[in-house]
Formats: structure tokens, sequence, C-alpha cells
């Protein structure tokens, strides 16, 4: 257990917390049992697809293209519930099996075609957009299914079922990612592909499979969003593919690869939507929230970056009256 | 000799690290006109010294004497002004430009409008590479260089800008042997124009070949003093070990009669003719040549890394063929890369990811890894192969050389290889981690494992093969036993290809 809950885990949770502060402290409604129910709603989708997000970047690739799959894939739901007839039990598990073969084709490309992986999915993010404006003339289409809503708004022993799709997600990744071959193996890869080739590793297959993860993770999030909305749209998801990475980011993941720790993107994740949900609550347009996000992304990054100099203005600051903190940043380090 | 007034003297100098006194009162005199060797083990405060020379840092205390004035070097640029030019081990220069840019960096002629002067960069390169009689062009794309090519425009940096002293830290570690010859050839020249160097290098029978006066630390202090000691390779190592070692290569012999690996004829795209080659049980083959002969390319046909074109490979007896890399793992073989950095270590990992790397499949059970005996394996492999118990809680980076060159053997140790191809195993690293892994390969042969050895240093190859097969262009010309071969005869052979080639132009 020393290994999931390490001191990646610290910094993302602190950043949580602060945040979560911040917001309560400043916003009245914030604490309402209304709105944190609302809260959980709401991180629920961009924390699925943010797992598949990071374990791509785990094995130093990066995936832009899950906002637009996830337009693609809830125009194909809504097109197999209302015009071919196809019963709910039968389409979902298709839309999940669509998503893994989106991914898996984006995949084969990267690692198979030597493309990198930045290229074949901002070409996926533009192509999978203009693939969902292709169903119905391109217009939404409504009120599916009655049975589709509950997905995401139904109650387990009064709390949202969401909630227990991220439970039951993270741990699984989390388990995949700190106890499997497939975890240490993506690690690797991101760590350095030239060492895992000679080590043996098949690191195409490596490469793929997280993309087949990604695309997986995608399909579940375009089935929370068609259920929150009973509807499809070509224009949904837009920029969660950018909310995704932010998780990672946040979650102190390394673009570079082989480092960042699958809680630590949830943590990112609720840190993110905690400030969007502030700014909501205060009335900010989106335009300040772009900004927020962006500005939340920078410091993530730059803490990262200049992690020796944070921990020696801590101690600075601190001095030896919170030894605490400043062994807690070192750790870090 | 009269004794002339030195260039630059350091005077009781002491810098300190937290936890670590890393210069502890050094004196060294660097004289005009004299090559100076710089030795001692890693973490000695080789570097320390160096930094402080080329202005990285400043000393707690001491003095630094210019021509008997004590100055203060504050940055680089005023340790360029004093003359001063510092070939660093990781190169400086930038692949994507020219060899006329790289040497004019930060410092490009210009003409009277403000722009650069290109007539002028061209002009004075060639003159600096006419002058090091080295034949590049000055417009060629840097990148595109062999490694020793490169090399030489670093120093040709230092030339151009007229240096009075020049530090050279471990410049030959990625040349081979008629390169480094080229480089003392540039260096004697230097220093009979009365240029001071100071010159760091792991490579104690270049050091003989090349060095006037030695100044040996360890632990932050000068044992021996210039002019103090001769330069004899066995009291070098025996002052920066710090205690008498016994034999520098502490051979055993192991080899039977059994043979375990042939290959007959092996030839890949990647460069490699005609390999054949017969490894025996314990026996230790040392593959010997130039750089770029294509050793590491016979070492990547025999791992399955490279397709092979042509000829066989027979693993006790059985033929048999290797796809990629998994297939020649599953049937005992290892390769530890020449570039520990590049294409060995994970440095986001301890040592135990590392170790575990390519044994994954040993570790788990339906893809489930058993972390347990995965720090327990690593616990015992690195007490057994003596590595620092930092690496149990630290990623790998945080490690010396040794500690890390170790890590990768160990990881093949874990995956319980039995054929293991070591590519310049010792590169880089001090000379106690360089005995130590010369124990290891004792330790292996003894329980009955055979090495492939890939060695840039003659008398390593020399000492430590049984045998050793001469590579020349991609094709093993011939093998013989290590102990009929002298240093000088491996040289030769090595060579022998580039004295033939004219013969055959002109034939």
């Amino acid at each position: 257990m020393k290994r999931i809950f390490d001191t990646q885990l610290i910094g993302p949770f602190a950043a949580m917390v602060i945040v979560a502060l911040i917001v309560a402290l400043t916003t009245e409604r914030f604490l309402n049992p209304g709105n944190l129910s609302n809260l959980s709603l709401q991180v629920s989708i961009v924390a699925l697809i943010a797992i598949g997000s990071s374990i791509v970047i785990f094995a130093a690739g990066i995936d832009l293209s899950s906002g637009s799959m996830v337009a693609l894939l809830t125009m194909i739901l809504a097109q197999m519930l209302k015009f071919i007839g196809i019963p709910l039990v039968l389409a979902l598990p298709l839309i999940l099996f669509a998503g893994g073969l989106l991914g898996l084709l984006i995949g084969l490309i990267t690692a198979y075609g030597r493309i990198p992986s930045f290229i074949t999915t901002l070409a996926a993010l533009i192509a999978f957009r203009g693939l969902a404006l292709t169903f119905n003339n391109g217009s939404p289409i409504f009120s599916l299914d009655p049975a589709l809503e509950p997905i995401f708004y139904g109650k387990l022993l009064g709390v949202p079922l969401p909630f227990f799709y991220l439970v039951f997600f993270y741990a699984l990744a989390a388990f995949t990612m700190n106890f499997t071959k497939l975890g240490r193996e993506i690690y690797a890869v991101g760590g350095n592909p030239a060492a895992a080739v000679l080590t043996g590793i098949n690191v195409r297959k490596v490469q793929t499979t997280t993309f087949v993860i990604a695309g997986f993770m995608t399909a579940v999030g375009a089935i929370l969003m068609s259920a929150r909305l009973n509807s499809g749209s070509p224009n949904y998801g837009q920029t969660l593919e950018l909310q995704a990475i932010a998780a990672a980011v946040v979650g102190g993941a390394s673009l570079a690869g082989g480092r960042g720790n699958i809680l630590a993107t949830l943590m990112g994740a609720m840190t993110i939507v905690i400030v969007q949900n502030g700014l909501n609550l205060n009335a900010a347009p989106s335009s300040v929230q772009n900004i927020v996000l962006g500005l939340i992304i920078l410091l993530a990054v730059g803490i990262d970056m200049w992690r020796a100099e944070v921990s020696a203005l801590m101690a600075r600051v601190f001095g030896r009256a919170s030894p605490g903190k400043t062994s807690a940043v070192k750790k870090e380090a | 000799m009269t004794r002339a007034a030195p260039l630059w003297e350091f005077v009781d100098i002491s810098k300190a690290y937290p936890g670590v006194l890393a210069n502890d009162k050094v004196c060294i005199k660097l004289m005009p006109g004299s090559i100076h060797g710089l030795l001692g083990e890693n973490g000695c405060g080789k570097s320390t010294m160096i930094k402080t020379l080329s202005g990285v840092q400043q000393p707690d205390s001491g003095q630094i004497l210019h021509n008997g004035t004590p100055v203060t070097i504050n940055d680089p640029q005023a340790a360029r002004d004093f003359g001063i030019a510092t070939v660093f081990q990781e190169f400086s220069i930038v692949p994507t430009l020219s060899v006329g840019e790289n040497i004019f960096l930060g410092n490009m002629p210009r003409s009277r409008l403000g722009v650069i002067d290109w007539n002028k960069v061209h002009r004075d390169t060639a003159r600096v590479l006419a002058e090091m009689d080295v034949d590049v062009s000055p417009d060629a794309i840097t990148g595109t260089l062999s490694v020793g090519e490169q090399q030489l425009v670093e120093i040709a940096k230092a030339i151009a800008m007229d240096a009075r002293m020049i530090i050279l830290d471990e410049p030959t570690a990625a040349l081979g042997e008629d390169e480094i010859e080229r480089l003392h050839q540039l260096l004697r020249n230097m220093r009979s124009r009365g240029t001071a160097i100071l010159y760091v290098s792991h490579r104690l029978d270049e050091v003989e070949r090349i060095v006037d006066e030695v100044t040996i630390l360890r632990n932050g202090r000068v044992v021996r003093a210039s002019g103090e000691t001769e330069i004899n390779v066995g009291e070098i190592v025996s002052a920066m070990v710090g205690e008498d070692i016994g034999e520098h290569y502490p051979k055993e012999r192991n080899a039977t009669e059994d043979a375990v690996l042939e290959a007959s004829g092996l030839a890949t795209n990647a460069g490699v003719i005609d390999a054949s080659l017969t490894l025996h049980q314990g026996e230790v083959l040392g593959l010997g040549g130039v750089l770029g002969s294509g050793r590491t390319e016979i070492a990547r046909a025999l791992f399955g890394t490279d397709e092979l074109t042509a000829g066989q490979l027979t693993l006790r007896g059985k033929p048999v063929r290797f796809r990629r890399e998994i297939d020649a793992i599953r049937a005992g073989l290892a390769l530890v890369p020449e570039n520990r950095k590049f294409d060995g270590l994970f440095f986001n990992f301890r040592a135990s990811g590392n170790i575990t790397a390519a044994g994954l499949g040993g570790l788990a059970r339906f893809g489930v890894l058993n972390l347990r005996t995965e720090e327990q394996a690593t616990h015992d492999l690195i007490r057994d192969l003596e590595i620092s118990s930092q690496a149990e809680e630290k990623t790998v980076n945080f490690l010396s050389g040794g500690n890390q060159q170790k890590i990768v053997i160990a990881r093949w140790l874990f995956s319980d290889s039995d054929i293991l191809i070591l590519d310049e195993p010792t590169q880089g690293i001090d000379i106690g981690a360089k005995i130590a892994v010369y124990r290891l390969i004792n330790k292996l042969t003894r329980a009955g494992k055979s090495i492939i050895l890939i060695s840039s240093d003659h008398d390593e190859l020399l000492a430590m093969s049984d045998r050793i097969a001469i590579v020349q262009h991609g094709a093993i010309k011939r093998t013989v036993d290590a102990a009929n071969l002298t240093h000088n005869d491996l040289v030769r052979a090595s060579a022998e290809a580039h004295q033939t080639e004219p013969t055959e132009v002109f034939a």
C-alpha cells in the first residue's frame, strides 16, 4: 500500500484542499449538500476520461482525441437508440467496444506507423468531430431512452451512481498501474523506450494498449454524457480532452512520460472542477473559467519544474518551525 | 629543465557542499606548455576543481593565482576572458548548426553593419581546422559528423578563442583508437606552443602515454601532487583507491570446452558482414576493434535487435532464430548496452524496477506482480553486488556510474541469463567500480555463465578475455588466445583496416 499512497499524492492533495478551502470561504453556497452532490456529478465525466489520458501520458504519449470521440460516440449511441432501435443493454456494450476500437486504431497508427501521438490524436480530434457531424445532418438527437438517464442520475443507498463508477474505475486503474506487469511496462516504456526494447518489452504493443484503454474510458465518459443530457450531439465534449490532460498534469504526471500517479489524477480533476464550480457559483463568465484553467496548468507544471526552488523557499519561510512541511517537499523532490 | 612560473595556481582551495567537503585545501600548479593529468575516483572532487577553474562556481576559501597575481573568476565569461577554455564531458555543441557556427557560437564576428560576417566565420573556421589537421568542412552540419569529429569541433572552439589554458574532462570517452591518437597529437602541438592543459581521464593507459605530470585527488584532498608521482599505472591506481588493490585486473580463467553459442557467417543490414564466433561455457570472449568496426552491431545481431540477412545461430547445439529481443532473452541471452544512460536505465524507477524489468514474466502470476518477491530479490542483489543501499529508496539517477552499471548487470542476473554481452561495461566509471565489474565477471564465469566483452580499453580487453575476436569492417577476421596478444598487436590488428584501405583504392 506504501506504493499507491506515496509522496506523489501529497502535492496534488494539498492543492485540492487549498483550492476547496478558498472556494468554501469565498462562496456561500459551495458547501450546500446540493452543490456537493452536483460537484461529484460534474467531476465524474472528466475524471473517468482522465484515467485514459493519464495512462497514455505515463507511456510518454498524449491523447487529444477524447473530446471529439465523446461527441462521435454520443451520436452513434443516439443513432442506435433512436433510429436503428437497438436496445439499451446491447447499445451500451457496443459503444464501449467502439471506443476501444477507435483507441486501437489510433494506437496502431501511432505505434506501428511511427507517427507521434500528438499528430495522430490531433488528426483524430478534427476527424472525429467531423464524423460526428455526418449523423442526423449534424443536428443533436434528443430524448433517446427513458432508461438512459438513471445511469447518470440514479442513486444507490443515497449516493449518486457516478461516485461508484469513479471508485470502481480508479481502483482498477490504480491496481493495474501499481501491481500488474502491464502497469510496470507502461511506466517503463514512458521512462525509457530504448531501454524497454532492449529488456524485451513489446513497446509498440504497450503503447497501443494505452490508447485502447483511453478509447474505452472515453466511451464510458460518452455514455455518462449521453445519459446526463439524454441526447447525443456533435458539439459535446469540446475541450474535454484538455481538461482531462490538465487533470493528469495538475496531478503531477510528467508529460515526458514514466512518472505520475493515477490517484493523483483524480485529485487533479477534482481541483479543476472545484475551481470551475467556484467560478460558476460566483457567476464568472466561461471566458474567465478558461483563463483560470490555463493558469492552473501553468502553475502545476511550474511547481513541478521549480521544485528545488520551492522547497528551498519553504525551508526559508518556515525554517525549523515546521520541519514536517519541508521534509515532505524534500521527499517528493 | 628549469621550472617556469605557473600560469595558474590553486592555493588551499576549499569548497563544501551540504554534507560533503568536495575540495579540502587543494593546491595545484598548472604550467604553460605542460599536460597535467588530474586523476581520482568519482566523487573525489575533480569536477569541483574544474567548475572552480572555469568560473561555474566560487571556492569557499583559498586563492587562485594567475601568473602569480590573486584573481577571482566570477563566471564562465570571466574564465573565457582569462583565456581558459573548458571541454566538458557532455558536449555543448548544437547538432543542427554548422561547424563554423558552433565554433563561433556566442562570439560571432560581425561586420560594420552589425550582421554576422559569414566570410570571416568561414575563413577562421577553415584556418583553425587546418591548424588542427582536421579534415571537416566548416559548413558541415555538426550533427552529421562522427562522435570523434564532434569532439574535435569542441576542441576547435577552444583553439579559436586562443585559449592559454584548456581543460579537458574525459575527452576520449567517445573516441576510437585512431581518433585518440589524433587528439593526443593535437594536444602535443598545443603544448609546444605553450598552452597549459589540464587533462582528466579514467583511462590510465592513455594517461601514461600523454601526461607530463599528475595530481591525484582522494576525498577532496590532494594525495599525490605534481612531480611527486612517477607516471606509473600501478602506483597511480593505489594512490587513487587509497589501498594496495593487488591485481588491477583480477582475471580468473573459468572457460570450459563446451560451446554454448555459435554464430556462423552472420550478416545484417546494420553493418555486420561476416561474423562467426564460438562462445564456450564460462568463457570471456573479447571483441576487439576500432570504434565503428561493427562490434556493437555484432552484439545487436546476436541479440535479435537487427534482423539477420545471412548466417546461422546455434545455441547449445540447436539452431535458433531470434526474431526480436524477447526471443533472445527467453533463450538466456542478455545485453548490457554501451550507453547505459540512453539504452539501459529507467531513471523513473528505483533499483527494483530496473532490476526486474527484463524478468517481469517470472514475477507475475496472471499478470499481477509479486512486489514482495521483487523487493526481496532486489535487496539480495544489491547486497551481493555491493550496490549502494540508497538504490532501494531512490530513483537510479541519484547513483554513481558504477552503481548504475551494476544495476544493469543485476537485471540480467535476476532474469537468470547465462550468456551476457557486455558492451563497454566500464566506460566512464571509476577505477574502484571497474575492479568491482571485473570481479563480477569472474563471479559470473565461475557460476558457468559465458560473456562476450566489448571494450575499447585494450588493456582491459586483453586482461579480462580468454580469447579475443578481431573485428574489422563488420567481419570477424580471426579469433586468438588473449594470452598470445600484446597491447601493440591489438592496436595494430585494429588499425590494419585503415592501412589497407588506401592501398585498395589505389590498386
